[in-house]
């Protein structure tokens, strides 16, 4: 048990829990930040995706320990009236559907657009392909990163 | 337990396997007899905001004086739109604000006993009684408008949250009439809108759950907390009747908070006060169950008894014979086709939050079956169902696998060891392993040419395993129909052949399964579509020629309660013909493959699909061209969002992934070794809505699946020669 310090959604939050809790419990249990979703607990479905300096990262893998002083941002945090050309896009392509896995393939595709402003359908496979929507809604996602990278482009330009 | 399209709505009590159940008529009723008399219609209430008043005139519609037109959704989400689609049903028939619309879930209870989500039959079966609500309380608020203003009631009409006299130019809004509209008697027989002035129905309309997906604050079963909750792993026998040979209970015990509940059936549920502690208490337990007995279950030794039962004559659910003057067969082709286990690998796990107290026990479950649940729950503990509130979240998915309820009695169980809310979470493994699995099949056929190469005689046997979540009723009557009920797509076959005989014959199949995504459908279609192409290669036809070619003669033909439409299964097919460039040369290991299907007598989908096979044997799924008839169109993007997941969906069964078993214990644990297709096997998807005269929708959450696979195996053989008669598909069969 120990005195963990990290900084989520802008917000420095202590809490006490075993070393070794993952992230995602602590996100979910403690903090009661349940947008991040808990799927496989080994890393392979990317439901717990949260973004550290704009990089995706499994929540899963993430042990407490290892998270102190570190800031990071979850779902809840993205934006706060889903403005976020991600979200937007998503609402715009109308790609949920049971919505689980959404949150964890949003900011996987904030993770893409920051390394890959303008992402070939290669980088969108490889970036996506770590995570699992068994509703099968990837061709939407696909449209609705498209869209975000347009967005996010001109959203940029001086 | 039988799953039978046909007695879900024969089926008031709702078993555990059972899909099921609409609100027929008699639940609408039941909600608006209990809701019409005055004290219920217009209800008073306090509120911070001071004195509310509401109308509702039954136990779908409400309308509070602010405005607030509240909907209740009587079906359970689990991604297929249904909460959406069913809103827009009940808002365009009261003429209600779309912008005014909240949703409330039914909660199961004397008002709604029928609730439950599968069969893809939510949008058919609600359609009627929804829109009877609907149009109850529309005319109702029209004859309060009629009444304040003294003219002639037909002289008003409703629009969009008000009632309108055109006459005098005078409009009143829905929630000025509230008070007068609840003393008004409830119409029995309200007129329901024409078609052509639908303002919702048809028009494309974004999931209203879109905004609190994308923001996080969607709540699924797993997201609930209560005060006080405490969080339980359950480490489960891995075969049926295993006993722990040694379990670390000491070291489990060391770890904070954490206690150890006995289950049923075996298991050992570690209690704790995070899910992290639980999850490592388990793993401190190291459970080892021994070995299983000799003669555990085995998928091969499976699949070997199956394509033995195939041989077999097995019960006959059809037999058309040969009008007189039919050329007899000159010439018979025989094939035999495999489909494999699968399990469903919703990304939310089961879980669900039990709170069991003295004298009542409140469930959070994501859940397809309220009341079956709350009837299971209350007869484990020796209580009744009105002391069982069942509240049913949002689901990560369902796909058949929350119409089970064990993982909610296990809640229910270990809350009440501990006396506390308790949230049971399976893992990835759990979920995996201890599912409900979709049950294997064979399939023996046969095709027999008269001596012009006409197709005169089909033959059509399935080996496979009635659901057997529940005890088979004793009752139950083993007819034609029970078997018809097995036997999706093997006796609705829709081809014009003189002589058809299909049969089915049971084998027993000691693992769990139930339901599935499409249920019995999708081996019975991947069998005969494939079959079907096997014929044409014979013939030396075209495959999608061959199948209009087929579809000629009477344009409706019977096949035990179902009606085979044959115009609309030729038009989905020419549409995928006309759109896809059907015909065209490939490159080399490139194919085009077709087949088409209509799910239980309804709703109708062709799809030609692309494949290109590597030198290795992968496949990759290139393009799909869809083509779908679903009768009256209530939202198009769902019926599209349902043949692009459908088609996902049977990209994973085909090419991807399966559940062997050894040792009576299934062998996979997690998206690595169950595969599903990820974005990378996500091919260009073309959706072709057929327009329909049709004055009813059907479902689409199950209709998609079935024709995917043949489709797939029909492109692999154009592509490759190969022809694929055991799914899922293996590379090494297919390198160059």
């Amino acid at each position: 048990m120990s005195e963990i310090r990290i900084t989520i959604n802008g917000e420095k939050r202590v809490v006490n829990v075993d070393d070794d809790t993952p992230l995602v419990w602590v996100l979910r249990d403690t903090l009661a930040l349940t947008g991040t979703k808990f799927g496989c607990g080994m890393g392979v479905c990317g439901s717990c995706t949260i973004l550290e300096n704009g990089k995706a990262v499994r929540s899963c893998q993430v042990p407490a320990s290892a998270a102190k002083g570190r800031t990071f941002v979850t779902i809840e945090g993205l934006s706060k009236d889903a403005s976020h050309p991600c979200q937007r896009a998503w609402l715009e392509e109308d790609v949920a559907q049971c919505g689980f896995c959404q949150p964890g393939m949003i900011l996987t595709a904030c993770g893409l657009l920051r390394q890959h402003p303008d992402p070939t359908d290669e980088q969108i496979d490889t970036a996506l392909s770590d995570a699992v929507c068994r509703c099968g809604t990837y061709p939407r996602m696909r449209k609705a990163i498209r869209r975000a990278a347009a967005a996010l482009r001109t959203q940029k330009k001086p | 337990m039988i799953t039978s399209r046909r007695a879900f709505l024969k089926t008031a009590a709702l078993s555990g396997a059972s899909l099921v159940v609409v609100f027929d008529g008699k639940g609408l009723l039941g909600a608006e007899k209990k809701n019409t008399a005055k004290k219920d219609t217009a209800k008073k209430e306090t509120t911070g905001k001071g004195v509310t008043e509401r109308f509702k005139p039954n136990g779908w519609v409400r309308i509070d004086d602010d405005g607030t037109v509240t909907l209740t959704i009587g079906k359970s989400e689990m991604g297929q739109g249904v909460r959406t689609s069913l809103a827009m049903i009940l808002a365009d028939e009261l003429e209600a604000d779309w912008a005014r619309v909240k949703l409330v879930q039914a909660l199961p209870g004397p008002d709604f006993k029928r609730l439950g989500t599968g069969g893809s039959f939510s949008l058919g079966g609600s359609w009627k009684p929804l829109r009877q609500a609907a149009a109850a309380a529309r005319e109702m608020l029209i004859t309060a408008a009629a009444a304040r203003w003294k003219v002639d009631r037909a002289a008003c009409t409703a629009a969009n949250g008000a009632v309108l006299h055109a006459a005098s130019k005078r409009e009143l809004k829905y929630e000025a009439l509230v008070a007068d509209a609840a003393k008004v008697p409830v119409p029995a027989d309200p007129p329901l809108k024409e078609a052509s002035n639908f303002r919702l129905i048809g028009k494309p309309t974004k999931r209203l759950e879109g905004r609190a997906i994308v923001s996080g604050a969607a709540r699924f079963g797993i997201d609930t907390k209560v005060p006080g909750i405490l969080y339980a792993s359950i480490e489960r026998p891995p075969w049926r009747g295993a006993k722990p040979k040694l379990s670390q209970d000491a070291k489990a015990l060391a770890i904070r908070g954490v206690r150890l509940v006995p289950c049923a059936e075996g298991g050992i549920a570690v209690v704790a006060e995070t899910t992290w502690a639980a999850l490592k208490g388990r793993a401190a337990l190291a459970v080892q169950w021994g070995d299983p007995p000799k003669g555990a279950f085995d998928s091969e030794a499976h699949f070997k008894r199956l394509d033995d039962a195939s041989e077999q004559k097995g019960f006959v659910t059809r037999k058309d014979e040969p009008p007189a003057g039919t050329r007899p067969a000159v010439r018979t082709i025989y094939a035999s086709y495999f489909y494999p286990f699968h399990a469903h690998a919703p990304v939310e796990t089961m879980n669900c939050l039990a709170d069991v107290r003295e004298d009542r026990c409140v469930i959070w479950a994501p859940t397809q079956a309220p009341n079956s649940l709350q009837e299971e729950v209350a007869k484990f503990l020796g209580t009744t169902p009105e002391k069982v509130e069942v509240n049913v979240t949002l689901m990560g998915g369902g796909f058949g696998r929350r119409l089970a309820v064990d993982y909610a009695l296990e809640a229910v169980e270990i809350s009440r060891a501990v006396k506390a809310p308790v949230q049971v979470l399976w893992t990835r493994a759990d979920d995996t392993r201890h599912g409900h699995f979709q049950a294997a099949s064979a399939h023996r056929l046969s095709a027999g040419l008269d001596s012009t190469d006409t197709l005169v005689a089909w033959r059509h046997t399935k080996a496979g395993s009635p659901h057997n979540l529940k005890l088979p009723d004793p009752a139950a009557v083993r007819d034609a129909g029970f078997y018809q009920d097995l036997s999706w797509g093997v006796y609705d076959m829709p081809y014009a052949i003189p002589s058809v005989e299909t049969a089915y014959v049971t084998v027993d199949l000691p693992v769990k399964h139930g339901p599935w995504r499409a249920v019995f459908a999708p081996s019975s279609v991947f069998a005969r579509e494939a079959f079907l192409d096997e014929v044409a290669k014979v013939r030396g036809v075209d495959p999608l020629a061959f199948r209009l070619e087929l579809l000629t003669g009477p344009d409706t033909v019977k096949a035990g309660s179902l009606t085979i439409d044959r115009p609309r299964l030729r038009r989905v097919l020419e549409t995928v013909r006309d759109k896809s460039g059907w015909g065209a040369t490939l490159a080399a290991r490139h194919g085009r493959g077709v087949a088409c299907s209509i799910y239980d007598g309804e709703t109708h989908v062709a799809y030609v699909v692309d494949v290109a096979v590597d030198n290795a044997g992968k496949v990759r799924v290139e393009r799909v061209v869809a083509a779908v008839d679903c009768g009256l169109v209530v939202n198009p993007i769902g019926v599209e969002q349902q043949i692009e997941g459908g088609i996902i969906w049977g990209i994973s069964s085909t090419l991807l992934g399966e559940i062997t078993f050894r040792g009576g214990a299934a062998q996979q644990a997690t998206y690595a070794d169950y595969g599903v297709a990820r974005m990378r096997d996500t091919p260009l998807i073309e959706v072709h809505i057929i327009p329909s005269q049709a004055t009813q929708p059907f479902g689409m959450g199950e209709p998609p699946v079935p024709p995917v696979a043949p489709a797939i195996v029909n492109a692999i053989f154009a592509a490759t020669g190969t022809r694929i008669r055991r799914l899922p598909v293996r590379p090494d069969d297919l390198k160059a």
